[in-house]
């Protein structure tokens, strides 16, 4: 018994891990092999070989969903990281009414992606949007079909109201990362007579550096699985201008039936995401355990 | 010093004890919970998934009457289109009774049909001569039900194509009122109807700026639906033999009537209000009832529902008896029409066991007097013209709420849902990457030759990738002709 009890005590994760990671994966894998069209036929016909991952190219705007996928995840977390650091230094100046910032801030993270997505549909309105009269008053041309209707400014505005959903995210967790920094360090740098940017290029970012590094690597995770917003305010368009790597599976999955297809396609982005999550692993946390 | 944190053997086995506990017992719960539920539901209770389209509304609205007529209890579900597919081929694929009665998309047809998920309605139907199934427009049933020599649904909304265009703005302009049949068509040509956006664009009336027309976008799929119209009237075909037999599915996208049809269609998007390349189906008919559209044309039930302020609100737009409806021009005057015919339709999933009481629903939804019922509804505003029986249309009651019966009729007769939106395995692979370039061809990013040298390509890959091209699979001449003959043949 004693011997078998720790295999007892991690079988519960090991069965939940094979049935829901393992076995879709492998059932994916096994299927993206086969010719599987649910618009002609209910079961899997033959084996196909390599088809369907020589199909996901030519038949779908994989290449240019890759693209906007990557744009929008690198630009947006980027952009979220920045503007939640600089959100989370304010928090941090302990000035008044910070309290109640931190109460209200944690909002637009609790409001589902498809609500934030008719928000932004309204106020990205051509005519009576908010944003549109915004950049329209302050010079800022906007494109005549819309934001949200221009090649140019779609995935821009998806990233927008991306950002402004999950910048509050950074912020808080930045602001708790903050408030770990052992006061006594930052005293002791000031007495030396270091700058503000030399304390937070040289104290306050290196201490931040675990905290920030895992909180960029589940966005970018997340970004890269984005379909919500993107379903919601743009359909992908105009032309693929906003499609992302996960509209193009639910166009193929759950709009075409196309099976074997998708599960290859499905294929095709892990081992893409595996690869660069992999690349910012060995890049960041290389001098560190975890 | 014991860790807190550690579970020691007492407590695991105690855990596990509790948790084996629970687990026997919630089938038991389970049991125990369902049983009052089961109790509850009448024998004869069919549960009916639709969509949430403006005939669902009215259809709930009647429903009870099935009910008293039978003695049958029907649960109607309403979904959104993608939900409603994703939910039936979920069901269809683990074979389970999600539903009695299902509604069917015409595209879909086949891929039901083929894959044995929907049951054929033939036997029903030649059994009930009350089905009265000589009284729908045979285009309707040709269009939205049969497939391969086998009726598979009713119908229960069918949509054609038409005009609506403002008669205080054409007065302004000077121009004549537009032609209601196609006895008065004559020199009503897409031409003609270009020449006068012209004129209209730009025009100023009561204050308002008038755009001279609106277009439905968005991609991939509302933007097929507005542009195969035009497509069609200008004689394009998807493939090279299709719906008749033997059937080839080389496609015929790239060619010259389709080049002139999309290079049209970008001359129709720039006489229109620019952030229309994203607008949905309603979002082009409640622009047009937002009151700052010349003329635009659209599915037949933006005939009614314009006259509501925003999407079946029930408030009355300013467009409110100030614009007509028209029939659709062709590209030659006096030359042939294809009209696109759409619309939804009531089929019996293979799994129901329930097969007569959902048989009764699907004939009376279907039927004259439910469908008159439906066109009465007043609910926010009168919201179902969409008939598919001839009676209907010659109905007093119903031509004095929808006058525009006869235009919707003529449409109807000249409909074909197999050529102009071919419901062929695969179509919705198709229309994914139809729509998407087409829209493309709208931005400018691409010309339209591109446009549709890319779709020419993609659709020859697509269909060479599933089999389609050679076609190995026996054809079926699927014509008006032999669909009449399959309508007399169950009649009789």
């Amino acid at each position: 018994m004693r011997k078998s009890l720790p295999y007892l005590l991690i079988a519960p994760s090991i069965i939940a891990l094979l049935s829901l990671i393992i076995y879709p994966m492998g059932f994916a894998l096994v299927n993206s092999f086969k010719f599987w069209n649910l618009q002609t036929s209910p079961v899997p016909l033959y084996d196909t070989g390599f088809d369907n991952y020589r199909m996901v190219f030519q038949v779908t705007p994989f290449t240019e969903a890759l693209q906007n996928t990557l744009l929008l995840a690198t630009l947006a977390t980027l952009s979220q990281f920045l503007l939640g650091l600089g959100i989370a230094l304010l928090l941090n100046t302990h000035l008044r009414g910070m309290t109640v910032a931190r109460a209200i801030l944690i909002m637009p993270t609790t409001i589902a992606p498809v609500v934030v997505g008719f928000l932004f549909r309204y106020l990205f309105a051509p005519n009576a949007g908010l944003v549109s009269w915004l950049l329209g008053a302050v010079g800022v041309a906007v494109p005549p079909q819309g934001l949200l209707g221009s090649p140019d400014t779609a995935l821009l505005s998806v990233g927008i109201a991306d950002t402004w959903q999950w910048t509050p995210f950074f912020a808080i967790v930045l602001y708790a990362g903050l408030l770990s920094i052992p006061e006594d360090i930052i005293d002791a740098a000031r007495v030396d007579g270091a700058s503000r940017l030399n304390l937070l290029w040289h104290i306050i970012l290196p201490f931040l550096r675990p905290v920030a590094a895992f909180l960029i690597m589940i966005r970018f995770m997340q970004l890269f699985n984005s379909f919500d917003l993107v379903y919601v305010l743009t359909g992908g368009g105009p032309g693929t201008s906003s499609r992302t790597l996960s509209y193009n599976l639910y166009q193929e999955g759950l709009v075409n039936y196309n099976i074997g297809l998708t599960a290859a396609m499905t294929w095709l982005i892990v081992i893409i995401v595996t690869i660069i999550i992999n690349i910012f692993i060995f890049t960041v946390f290389r001098r560190q355990e975890w | 010093m014991r860790n807190r944190n550690l579970l020691n053997r007492r407590d695991f086995l105690k855990m596990g004890a509790t948790a084996g506990a629970a687990l026997a017992g919630v089938p038991l719960l389970q049991r125990a919970s369902a049983a009052p539920t089961r109790r509850a539901q009448p024998e004869a209770t069919i549960n009916v998934l639709t969509v949430g389209d403006p005939w669902d509304l009215a259809l709930q609205n009647v429903a009870d009457q099935f009910t008293e007529e039978t003695g049958i209890g029907v649960n109607i579900e309403s979904l959104g289109y993608v939900a409603l597919q994703a939910r039936l081929v979920n069901s269809f694929l683990t074979q389970t009774a999600d539903a009695d009665v299902v509604t069917v998309d015409q595209m879909w047809i086949s891929q039901y049909a083929d894959n044995g998920w929907i049951r054929s309605l033939d036997e029903f139907a030649a059994a009930d001569s009350d089905t009265e199934i000589g009284d729908f427009l045979p285009e309707v049933l040709y269009s939205l039900s049969t497939w391969r020599d086998q009726l598979w649904t009713l119908p229960i909304a069918a949509y054609a194509q038409g005009i609506m265009y403002r008669t205080d703005l054409f007065e302004a302009a000077g121009l004549d009122e537009l032609p209601a049949t196609v006895a008065e068509a004559g020199n009503w040509t897409w031409e003609r109807y270009f020449e006068i956006l012209e004129q209209i664009n730009g025009m100023e009336m009561d204050g308002t700026n008038f755009f001279g027309s609106v277009v439905i976008g968005a991609q991939p799929v509302p933007v097929v639906h507005m542009y195969t119209q035009l497509a069609a009237s200008y004689g394009t075909r998807w493939f090279t033999q299709f719906p008749d037999a033997p059937w080839d599915f080389t496609p015929t996208i790239n060619t010259p009537e389709n080049l002139a049809a999309l290079q049209d269609w970008v001359r129709l998007y720039n006489w229109s209000p620019p952030e229309s390349i994203n607008y949905l189906w309603f979002d082009a008919g409640t622009r047009f009832s937002e009151g700052d559209i010349g003329m635009f044309y659209h599915w037949t039930p933006y005939f009614y529902l314009v006259n509501n302020e925003g999407y079946l609100s029930g408030t009355p737009s300013p467009v409110v008896d100030r614009f007509k409806t028209a029939v659709l021009p062709t590209r030659t005057a006096g030359g042939e029409q294809t009209v696109s015919l759409g619309g939804w339709s009531l089929g019996m999933p293979s799994t129901t066991e329930k097969q007569d009481a959902a048989w009764q629903f699907i004939k009376w939804a279907t039927g004259a007097d439910a469908q008159k019922a439906m066109g009465q509804v007043n609910v926010a505003g009168f919201q179902f013209g969409d008939f598919s029986r001839l009676s209907l249309y010659e109905d007093s009651d119903l031509r004095e709420i929808y006058p525009f019966l006869d235009t919707q009729l003529e449409m109807m007769r000249l409909g074909n849902g197999k050529i102009v939106r071919p419901p062929a395995p695969i179509y919705t692979s198709l229309e994914g990457v139809y729509g998407l370039n087409l829209n493309q061809a709208m931005t400018e990013t691409v010309t339209p030759e591109q446009a549709l040298e890319t779709t020419q390509t993609l659709f020859q890959n697509i269909l060479s990738g599933n089999n389609m091209i050679p076609y190995g699979v026996e054809s079926f001449d699927d014509t008006l002709e032999n669909a009449v003959a399959l309508i007399e043949r169950l009649s009789s």
